[in-house]
């Protein structure tokens, strides 16, 4: 067996080249998709530390007027018998600018199962409560509080307040961002005296809210896991789309590899090796090329990922204030799981050629036109199953139109994948078809016509190669699509929104100081308070009846006026927009789109709303996108919101006549009410953070995208080079015939041009598929929001080059090998045929 | 005796290391030290330290003393329902001090110089329910009120708390101060539910033990702060499984305080506190270790107590009065436990057997140790003699 798999590898040493294209696909399929789950594992274990900790795992008590928690309530609560315990929590800004999430707790009285109990350290209960007291922090936070590692334990940063932390300690299970310490001392840090900022009791504890409190049980906060979840799907279908193509790769490799062993295999067989040890060495070939480049794939995905990872943890903490650890927290699953897709995909990759050693021929030579014969039916079979793959595209189609908006994540990236596995099936046939077409309509020009018949004949090689390119464009046009259709309805919309060019910060008791002195400045053409809440949505009452819920949303006040209606962009509306916005001002409410579509709505419909103090029915008048908000927002006139539930003022925008000097403005503004320098914001200032933000949610998008299609260029040039051999020998003939060299090299160029350009032809309506599927379905379901289809010309243009350049590209090595033959290589090879 | 209270306390601050920080721990909480029972025989260092010169004032001594390392509030009851069936109770308020008095922290919001806890169980026949509580303080005397304080100890009136579970003056009664007290402590929810609410009145005067109300505890002059209540006449409600129940009898209050208890050598106690059905009380306690003043690891036992007439007389007993023999022991919560004593005390002319009628009254506190109700016989006759409390710590 030893002597076989020796004879089987001796044929890379001989062609190291396939090797290396052998490796390199598994290389860069499991460097991929290795890469990404790296990703949303350290993301997944970030989430669950944050669950664990006491948000998500902890019922809350509020006072029911909304007034700030405080000591004596809490002492009050404990002598009526109830298990409750207090939380403070604030910020900190470190030196280095970041903020960190301040959590003081009371180790006596947090029931003892909770995760931060178990943020086990070596040190006592008595360090933990008395002075200097300590802090527990995550690895994770060290690096924005400016302590190495190797002096962590024990160090006391000083913050930009000039305040010192009590020493470190490292609590590995804490999540990122988060600092722990003693409730009295975090009091001390964060200057609260005798207020808290919540009660909390251990879910269930509590059978009912005490009197004059509202209770909010646990399992009605959102958990970042939740939040993220789709995010992170989208993220793995990207990684999946990776992986198919670099198995593209490895398939050609391997069929090229395989198929000029075919000689080897023969003699192999004739001098008595088994068919069933045959395919033994072969599996165990494969095992062994598996099993290094698997390894090397899942290294390079674990370095893929820690530099990718910063911007998917700032997209994730900017969308949705998750907080994801810097550094990669890998579970041991990872790394067997890596290994075995891997290993399971080349194997799949390889079945294929283990079928057909299986059942060699012993006495079958290697002809080109046999080959033919069977290609034939193998493009019977292509056709079949890419109409299998369109009926289940189609029934998945038809099934999402009976759910409502906002389900079938999975079933969408489903459609999807049956659509692009569809076209990829049906390329080999149509290109065969397009070929046969044009042979014929070519007979009067009989160096066409040969071209056409001898791209017949490689077309069998270069399917596989043109599926994964097809793929690739499709996917890059459909992803390109939705990410500049998004940036333009993203734009537009924040145009929409902030109509004004200064935008107040105060604290929220010097709003109506503020709003006196601004009403007598008469630069100031209009004043556009805003308030913010928190409320739950009770129940919604629909024409289809009324449904109870608990749903935490947030309610947020606008000012409805001259600067704001005209423009404030709306999705859906009773009548028309003057009517929508009259009601706005008498009391009505719209909805963000992501709350009408998880709960259905649409306007005139009915919601519940309650929040401390208050308790409200409310109709819909229309519903308004809401890009980047993973929450239910409704929106009231500001009067309203704080006539009907006290919501205390947010924030200002200042809409100012047109000759009124913006700067004068804000010094002013900010002389009079001692106001710091964050206070007050530019609308330019505002808009440069919200597209930093969307660009960086992207980022990631676009560099697994531009990643995908050099992977389906080197599948394209490995399959090229692999036949550059025969095309030599294809070629000879002619130019013993007297066709000149240059024609020759540039009919080989025109061959896989066209055929690249036929391919990228068909990925221009493939990719439009796409986008629709991602802007209509995927994006709906995942956020909750859809947006106008926009196409882009422009980069279908150089979507269409591309194919073209990378099949030229890969083209161009094994022409200019043929061009720069010498004439005795090319007679020698006209001697063997 | 107090001992036990002892213990406690080392299972405060065990407890809550292991409970708190690590989570739940098997470990035997008494290997983890090596200063006696629970941390109990720590040096002194900064706190005040009870001597044969502190003398006792009431009713200023009810309250909480801070400067001392350690106290505890300790009642112990044994009742009978309506059907006369027995059932005894228990509740314990701990203090620990957390630093020494010239460490302590400003008084700013949370921030706290003693940690406290409390136990309560209720038993009967074979059920044996058990709590425990935990809270922190600030020893500065304008905190301590209810208002501002989760747990405390003020004297006058008198009033300890940690949350919910009080022991404090009756309001109803015509106060005389401690004698008059009601007590309430509950725990669980619905059919888990227990606990009780009870008046407390005393029908003799405070009993002062040792020298004055210094008990030694060891042979070379450790020793605490010590005076029990032996005389209280109990009445009230208890609830058990969820089921309320009218109860009385008698009970029996300890107050203790020191800042080391015992000799560092000295490993775990037996106490008893006895009511005679002729109204005569007995306190006994053994320290295993620590009884003779050599530098020996493992010393010889010390032996101690108080014998109390029906009129609140009370004799001291010396190591050399008592004799304390165990008979048989049960297996409880994977130890052995002694269950019958012979107890002799020839100068009251005292030859009892002493023996807890139900086993299981093992406390699964974060420091365990077992406490509940004994029936005393005369050891030769078999007559019965009274009843009382046991508390076995360090097994």
């Amino acid at each position: 067996m030893t002597r076989v798999l020796s004879t089987l590898l001796s044929h890379y040493r001989r062609h190291p080249g396939q090797l290396v294209m052998l490796l390199l696909g598994l290389w860069v399929a499991s460097a991929l998709w290795s890469g990404i789950q790296a990703i949303n594992a350290t993301a997944r274990d970030s989430y669950a530390r944050a669950d664990a900790l006491f948000d998500t795992q902890l019922d809350q008590l509020e006072r029911r007027d909304g007034a700030p928690l405080t000591r004596g309530e809490y002492y009050a609560l404990r002598q009526a018998g109830l298990p409750v315990s207090p939380m403070l929590e604030g910020e900190v800004v470190t030196q280095a600018g970041t903020r960190l999430t301040l959590i003081g707790i009371d180790p006596l009285t947090l029931s003892s199962d909770n995760a931060m109990a178990q943020a086990n350290t070596s040190a006592s209960l008595s360090d933990f409560l008395t002075p200097p007291w300590q802090t527990r922090a995550a690895p994770d936070a060290l690096a924005a509080l400016g302590v190495a590692r190797e002096n962590a334990s024990g160090a006391t940063p000083t913050l930009a307040d000039g305040n010192t932390l009590p020493p470190l300690v490292l609590a590995p299970a804490l999540p990122p961002d988060t600092l722990i310490m003693d409730i009295s001392a975090a009091a001390r840090l964060l200057e609260s005296g005798d207020e808290i900022t919540r009660i909390v009791a251990a879910p269930w504890a509590l059978a009912e809210a005490p009197s004059g409190f509202i209770l909010t049980r646990a399992t009605t906060l959102a958990s970042p896991g939740q939040l993220t979840e789709s995010f992170h799907l989208n993220l793995t279908a990207l990684g999946l789309l990776a992986w198919v193509v670099g198995l593209f790769i490895v398939q050609a490799a391997l069929g090229l590899a395989l198929e000029q062993r075919l000689g080897m295999l023969r003699t192999l067989r004739v001098l008595g090796v088994s068919g069933r040890s045959l395919v033994v060495a072969l599996c165990l070939e494969l095992i062994l090329l598996g099993l290094i480049g698997a390894l090397a794939g899942i290294a390079s995905g674990v370095w893929l990922a820690r530099v990718l990872l910063p911007d998917v943890a700032a997209t994730l903490g900017s969308l949705y204030g998750a907080g994801v650890g810097q550094e990669l927290n890998l579970p041991w699953h990872y790394w067997v799981g890596g290994l075995a897709v891997s290993l399971g995909g080349l194997l799949l990759a390889g079945s294929g050629v283990l079928w057909r050693a299986a059942r060699l021929n012993m006495l079958e030579l290697g002809q080109m036109q046999a080959w033919r014969g069977g290609y034939r039916r193998q493009l019977t079979l292509m056709s079949i199953s890419g109409a299998l793959a369109l009926s289940v595209a189609l029934a998945l189609y038809g099934w999402l139109r009976f759910q409502p908006p906002g389900d079938g994540l999975v079933a969408g990236f489903g459609l999807i994948a049956a659509l692009l596995l569809a076209s990829a099936l049906w390329l080999p046939p149509f290109l065969a078809l397009v070929l046969k077409v044009l042979t014929h309509l070519a007979q009067r020009r009989p160096l066409i016509h040969w071209a056409m018949a001898d791209m017949q004949l490689q077309l069998p090689r270069l399917s596989l190669a043109m599926m994964a390119l097809l793929i690739a464009l499709a996917t890059n046009l459909g992803v390109g699509s939705m990410v500049g259709g998004f940036r333009l309805t993203f734009l537009d919309w924040l145009d929409q929104r902030l109509v004004a060019p200064l935008y107040l910060n105060a604290p929220s008791e010097q709003y109506a100081d503020i709003d006196v002195w601004l009403a007598d400045r008469p630069e100031v053409f209009e004043r556009l308070l805003t308030r913010r809440s928190d409320a739950t949505l009770q129940a919604t009452i629909t024409p289809d009846g009324s449904r109870a819920l608990g749903t935490p949303i947030e309610l947020y006040g606008i000012t409805p006026g001259e600067s704001l209606t005209p423009h404030w962009p709306l999705l859906a509306i009773q009548q028309d927009r003057s009517s929508a916005w009259a009601a706005f001002s008498d009391g009505a409410i719209f909805v963000n789109e992501q709350l009408a579509t998880a709960e259905n709505l649409a306007p005139g419909d009915r919601l519940t709303l309650s929040a401390p103090g208050a308790n409200e029915t409310l109709t819909i008048a229309a519903i308004y996108p809401d890009y980047g908000n993973p929450r239910g927002q409704v929106l009231m006139a500001s009067p309203q919101l704080a006539a009907r539930f006290n919501a205390p003022p947010s924030s200002m925008g200042l809409v100012l006549n047109d000759n009124a000097n913006v700067d004068a403005m804000r010094a002013a503004l900010r002389e009079r009410f001692d106001l710091g320098s964050d206070a007050l914001s530019d609308q330019a200032e505002i808009k440069r953070i919200a597209t930093e933000i969307f660009e960086r949610t992207f980022t990631i998008t676009r560099a697994l995208n531009v990643l995908t299609l050099a992977v389906a260029a080197l599948a394209l040039f490995a399959s090229l080079l692999a036949q550059a051999r025969n095309r030599r020998q294809q070629l000879a003939p002619l130019w013993a015939l007297g066709v000149p060299r240059a024609q020759l090299a540039q009919l080989n160029l025109a061959q896989l041009g066209g055929a690249a350009l036929v391919t990228g032809l068909l990925a221009v309506p493939l990719g439009i598929a796409i986008t629709w599927g991602l802007v209509a379905i995927i994006n709906v379901a995942a956020f909750g929001w859809r947006l106008p289809l926009y196409l882009f010309p422009w980069e279908m243009a150089i979507t269409l080059a591309t194919a073209v350049g990378v099949a030229l590209l890969a083209a161009a090595l094994p022409t200019l090998r043929f061009w720069r033959a010498s004439p005795r290589a090319l007679l020698a090879e006209e001697a063997n045929q | 005796m107090s001992v036990r209270r002892l213990r406690n306390l080392l299972l405060v601050l065990i407890a809550t290391v292991t409970l708190i920080l690590y989570g739940c721990s098997d470990e035997d909480p008494t290997s983890t030290s090596s200063a006696g029972f629970a941390g109990l025989g720590q040096d002194v260092d900064g706190f005040q330290d009870a001597g044969s010169n502190s003398s006792l004032t009431f009713p200023a001594d009810h309250s909480a003393h801070p400067d001392y390392r350690i106290e505890w509030w300790y009642l112990t009851a044994n009742l009978e329902d309506e059907s006369g069936e027995p059932l005894g109770l228990q509740w314990t308020l701990f203090r620990q001090a957390l630093m020494a008095p010239s460490k302590r922290p400003e008084p700013t919001p949370w921030a706290a110089d003693q940690l406290w806890m409390a136990h309560m169980a209720l038993s009967q026949g074979e059920q044996h329910q058990v709590a425990e509580r935990f809270g922190r303080s600030h020893s500065q005397a304008q905190l301590n009120t209810t208002q501002n304080s989760q747990a405390g100890v003020v004297a006058n009136p008198f009033h300890a708390w940690l949350d919910d579970w009080q022991l404090k003056a009756n309001d109803e009664a015509d106060n005389r101060d401690f004698d008059n007290l009601t007590l309430t402590a509950y725990s669980g929810e619905g059919d888990t539910r227990f606990g009780y609410s009870l008046t407390l009145t005393a029908e003799g005067p405070l009993v002062l033990h040792g020298n004055g109300g210094f008990s030694q505890k060891a042979a070379n002059g450790q020793g605490s702060m010590y005076y029990s209540q032996p005389f209280w006449q109990i009445e009230g409600d208890v609830t058990l499984n969820g089921e309320t129940k009218t109860v009385s009898g008698r009970g029996w209050l300890d107050r203790e305080w020191s800042s080391q208890l015992l000799d560092a050598r000295q490993s775990g106690w037996d106490w008893f506190s006895i009511h005679l059905e002729d109204g005569h009380k007995l306190m006994a306690f053994r320290l295993r270790g620590g009884g003779d003043d050599t530098d020996q690891a493992q010393g010889a036992d010390y032996r101690s107590g108080t014998w109390i007439t029906p009129e609140g007389q009370a004799t001291s007993l010396a190591n050399s009065d008592i004799t304390l023999t165990p008979q048989a022991t049960s297996a409880v919560a994977g130890r052995d436990v002694p269950t019958r004593w012979r107890l002799e005390v020839p100068s009251a002319g005292l030859d009892m057997t002493i023996e807890a009628p139900h086993a299981n009254r093992w406390m699964t506190t974060s420091v365990p140790y077992w406490e509940g109700e004994v029936v005393v016989t005369d050891h030769a006759s078999g007559e019965p003699l009274g009843e009382g409390y046991l508390e076995m710590t360090g097994y």
